[in-house]
């Protein structure tokens, strides 16, 4: 990860709701149509990627998100080393799918910052500033949208009951986590 | 505001697409033969019909993926909903 000053410092706690960052985190857009790629990436990774809407699969290491029909994110379910901005995962798609055309490959873990929301209020606060309706979602486990949350595009990941992965830029984080937290407070 | 069904992600609100203006537009094969009223016609008329429209949207919050709608302009009901580059349904 890159020597960032970090704009969400602390984790924040209310009644049925806390909420903080997770970092550093491996994140990879990839992206690719052919069925060649999915194969390659399968066999490479030891990971299917979901092909059904709005779904995620996950492997002991990784996670992959459905975002769109040729895009998915993939990420590391744990933390990575600090040190460095070189991931295996990353060198080893870049060998199998982009460099031979397949498809393509980007380090997005610097662009995106995951925050790891917990508690039985994440919905309740999702719901003052999400046009996305979440009955369904919210019991689904490894469900997956990417919707706007105070008018900021973000990438949500239902990991549990009561737990929930949130993806946003870089440069929203910082608002978009003051908002939740003003959100937060009102509940 | 309205649902759109976007035929990748399914229902999602309106304010999650943008629009892209009126489908199926037909770029002229040699632009450099047509008169200025010609490319004109091309580049800036629309129909803008009170009643059902053909449009383009793209869902720009979601899976940024464009497709074509069937819209009635006067009351923002949704006829049907097809990716880019099926044909137009019929009826």
């Amino acid at each position: 990860m890159l020597d960032y000053t970090n704009v969400i410092t602390k984790e924040k706690s209310y009644s049925g709701l806390q909420m903080k960052e997770i970092k550093p985190v491996m994140k990879l857009i990839i992206r690719g149509k052919k069925r060649e790629f999915l194969s390659a990436i399968g066999k490479s990774l030891n990971l299917l990627l979901p092909t059904e809407p709005n779904t995620s699969s996950r492997s002991e290491k990784l996670s992959a998100l459905w975002l769109s029909p040729d895009e998915w994110i993939i990420y590391s379910n744990e933390i990575s080393n600090p040190d460095t901005n070189n991931y295996e995962t990353e060198n080893l798609l870049n060998k199998k799918i982009s460099n031979i055309g397949l498809g393509a490959v980007t380090d997005v873990s610097d662009q995106f910052v995951l925050i790891n929301m917990k508690g039985d209020k994440i919905f309740d606060l999702f719901e003052t500033g999400s046009p996305f309706n979440f009955n369904i979602f919210r019991d689904k486990k490894g469900a997956v949208t990417q919707t706007i949350l105070a008018r900021i595009d973000v990438i949500i990941h239902n990991q549990n009951q009561n737990e929930v992965n949130l993806f946003v830029r870089r440069s929203f984080s910082q608002h978009l986590f003051s908002w939740m937290n003003d959100s937060a407070s009102r509940l | 505001m309205f649902v759109i069904n976007c035929p990748y992600c399914g229902e999602r609100e309106q304010s999650e697409f943008k629009a892209g203006g009126e489908a199926h537009i037909v770029r002229p094969k040699q632009p450099t033969e047509l008169s200025d009223d010609e490319w004109a016609e091309y580049l800036f008329m629309r129909k803008n019909i009170k009643g059902i429209q053909f449009e383009r949207w793209v869902h720009a919050h979601g899976c940024r993926k464009w497709f074509n709608l069937v819209r009635d302009t006067s009351n923002d009901v949704i006829k049907a909903v097809y990716k880019m580059g099926e044909k137009p349904p019929t009826k």
